[in-house]
C-alpha cells in the first residue's frame, strides 16, 4: 500500500487529535458538545495571521499570541454565554454553540473578508522518502501534536490540577464536597482548551489555508474523532483521530476526494448506532 | 453527656421555595454514632446535604466545633473538620483508588501521603486496588474508597448518607463493622439509614424523622425498644 496514504493520515491525525482531545476535555466539564470550536479555530488562525503578517512577528511568537488570545476568548464565551445558560439542556447549549461559531466566523469575515490567506513563511520543497512526500510544516505539526498529547497526558495524570480537571469532569458535585473549586477548575480547562483550539488554527493555516470556514470544515472530523474514541476520553480522541485520518485517506483510493468529508459523518452515524460510548468510553445504563 | 462536636439548631432547608426540612435541632457528641431513620421522603438525606453545604440552609444554625457553617458552600465546608459521604456517586469512577484518596486530601496536599498510608492501614483491602479505577470496583469496595476519601483530612465528624444502600446482605454487615471501626478512631458519625434495625444497633443515639421534622430522638437502645418505632420502622421485630 502507498506510504503516502499513511503520511497523509498521520498529518490529518496530528491536525485533528489535539482539538479532539480539547473537545473531549471541554465536554467532560461542561457536559455538552461545544460546536463553537469551529469559530474558535478560525479565530486562532486569523489571530496568528494578524500577529504574523500585518504585525510582522515570527510564526512561533504569533502562535503563542494566538493561543493566548483564543484561550481568553473561549474563557469569555464560557463566562458570558454558556455559564449563564448552564441549567439549560445539552441540546439547547449545542444550538447556542453553533450560533456562536457562526457569529465568530461572521466577525472574522467582517474584518478580513472571505479572501484566502497564508502565513509569512518561506516556501520550501517537500522532503521525499521511499516515494512519499512531506513538507517541513507537516513534520512540525506532527511533532507539536505529539508534544502536546504527551504534555496533556502528564498534566491530566501526574499533576494536582489535572487530577482535579478529571475529578470535576467525572463528578462535579463530589469534587465540590471534597473542597475543589469546580468553577475555577472549569475556567482553567476552558482557557487550556481555547489555547489548543488557537494552536489548531495555526496548524490548519500551515497545512490548509486561512479562510473564515477553516474551523467549520474541521468541526465534523474533530467531533467524529472524539465520538470514535469515546466522547469525554481525551486519550480515546488520539486513537479516534488516527483512525479517522486513515479512514479518510483510504476513502480517496475508491472515491473522489470530495467525499472525504463524508467519512466523519459516516463514522459518527455508525458509532452512535452501534457503540455510542465509542472505543474508550464507558456505557451507562439509564435507570 | 460529652461535648457536642456538631450542633444544629432551628434548621430549615429545601429546594427552591419547597421546604423539605423544618425546625431541625440536633447534637452529635464527640466520639458518638447518631443514626437518623424515617420513611422515604422524610427529609433525611436533604438534612445531611444541608449540613454538608450541598443544599443551602434557609434558616438556622450549623456549628462544627463551635464554628458556624450555615450558608457556606460545600467546597468551604470540606475543610471544616466535617466530611460528607453521599449515598450515590460517592467516588470518582474514572480515577483510581489512589487518585480518589488524593482528591479526599485536596485541601491539604502536604499531608496526603501520610493520610493515604493511614487510610490503607485502616482498609488494607484497598492497597491492592490502588491502581484500579473506582468505576471497576464492587459496591462494597467503592464504599470503602468513599469512606477512605472522607477520612483523608481526619474529620472530627463524618456524615454518612445510607452507607448500606445497594450492598449485598454480607457486605451490609461488613459496612456497619467499618462504621464502628471508624468511630473507634474517635470520629463522630451522623448517618442516615434505611436499614433502621442495623443502624440503631450500631448507633449510640437515634433520631426519627417524619415529614421534614424530628419526630423522636434519644438513646438508640431506647428507640430500638420503643413500640412506636418498632411498629413503624423495624417491621414485626416485637
Amino acid at each position: 500500500m502507498n506510504l503516502q496514504i499513511f503520511v497523509n493520515a498521520l498529518v490529518n491525525a496530528a491536525l485533528i487529535a489535539p482539538p479532539a482531545m480539547a473537545f473531549s476535555l471541554l465536554f467532560g466539564v461542561l457536559k455538552f458538545p461545544n460546536f463553537a470550536i469551529g469559530g474558535y479555530i478560525t479565530l486562532g488562525a486569523f489571530a496568528a495571521y494578524t500577529f504574523n503578517v500585518p504585525l510582522g512577528l515570527p510564526l512561533p511568537l504569533a502562535t503563542l499570541g494566538a493561543m493566548l488570545f483564543t484561550g481568553f476568548v473561549v474563557w469569555l464565551a464560557h463566562v458570558w454565554v454558556f455559564k449563564p445558560m448552564q441549567d439549560q439542556s445539552a441540546v439547547t447549549l449545542l444550538v447556542v454553540s453553533i450560533a456562536l461559531t457562526l457569529i465568530l466566523e461572521s466577525v472574522v469575515r467582517l474584518f478580513f473578508s472571505a479572501d484566502v490567506r497564508g502565513f509569512d513563511i518561506p516556501l520550501e520543497r517537500p522532503w521525499k522518502f521511499w516515494g512519499a512526500r512531506i513538507t517541513r510544516e507537516q513534520v512540525e505539526i506532527i511533532a507539536c501534536a505529539v508534544v502536546l498529547a504527551t504534555g496533556l497526558h502528564v498534566l491530566l495524570r501526574h499533576t494536582r490540577i489535572g487530577r482535579a480537571m478529571r475529578a470535576v469532569a467525572d463528578n462535579p458535585m463530589l469534587a465540590a464536597i471534597r473542597g475543589v473549586d469546580a468553577a475555577k477548575i472549569t475556567a482553567l480547562t476552558t482557557v487550556l482548551c481555547g489555547a489548543i483550539f488557537g494552536l489548531t488554527g495555526v496548524f490548519a493555516g500551515l497545512d490548509l489555508v486561512i479562510e473564515p470556514l477553516v474551523g467549520w470544515n474541521l468541526t465534523i472530523p474533530i467531533f467524529a474523532a472524539a465520538i470514535l474514541g469515546g466522547i469525554g476520553s481525551p486519550y480515546g480522541a488520539i486513537l479516534g483521530a488516527l483512525l479517522l485520518g486513515l479512514a479518510e485517506e483510504l476513502t480517496i483510493l475508491v472515491l473522489p476526494s470530495t467525499y472525504k468529508i463524508a467519512v466523519g459523518f459516516v463514522i459518527i452515524a455508525i458509532f452512535l448506532l452501534l457503540r455510542p460510548q465509542g472505543l474508550f468510553g464507558t456505557a451507562e445504563i439509564k435507570k | 453527656m460529652t461535648e457536642a462536636i456538631l450542633s444544629v439548631a432551628g434548621l430549615r432547608s429545601g429546594y427552591g421555595r419547597t421546604v423539605i426540612c423544618d425546625d431541625i435541632s440536633l447534637q452529635v457528641s464527640a466520639g458518638q454514632i447518631t443514626c437518623i431513620i424515617g420513611p422515604n421522603g422524610a427529609g433525611k438525606s436533604t438534612l445531611l446535604k444541608t449540613i454538608a453545604g450541598v443544599v443551602s440552609a434557609i434558616d438556622g444554625s450549623i456549628r462544627v466545633a463551635g464554628v458556624e457553617m450555615a450558608g457556606l458552600p460545600a467546597a468551604r465546608v470540606a475543610g471544616s473538620g466535617m466530611a460528607y459521604v453521599p449515598q450515590e456517586a460517592n467516588v470518582f469512577r474514572a480515577l483510581t483508588t489512589h487518585e480518589n484518596l488524593a482528591m479526599g486530601g485536596w485541601q491539604d496536599e502536604g499531608r496526603t501521603q501520610a493520610a493515604r498510608d493511614r487510610v490503607y492501614d485502616m482498609f488494607p483491602d484497598l492497597q491492592p486496588l490502588a491502581r484500579v479505577p473506582a468505576g471497576n470496583l464492587s459496591g462494597g469496595q467503592r464504599q470503602m474508597v468513599a469512606f477512605g476519601m472522607a477520612l483523608m483530612l481526619e474529620p472530627q465528624v463524618l456524615l454518612l448518607d445510607e452507607p448500606s444502600a445497594g450492598l449485598s446482605p454480607l457486605m451490609v454487615g461488613e459496612m456497619f463493622e467499618t462504621v464502628r471501626r471508624v468511630n473507634a478512631e474517635g470520629v463522630a458519625i451522623l448517618m442516615v439509614e434505611q436499614n433502621a434495625l442495623q443502624g440503631l444497633k450500631t448507633a449510640h443515639e437515634g433520631i426519627v424523622m417524619a415529614a421534614g421534622r424530628i419526630a423522636m430522638q434519644g438513646a438508640a437502645s431506647e428507640l430500638l425498644n420503643s413500640a412506636d418505632v418498632s411498629e413503624l420502622y423495624l417491621g414485626s421485630r416485637i
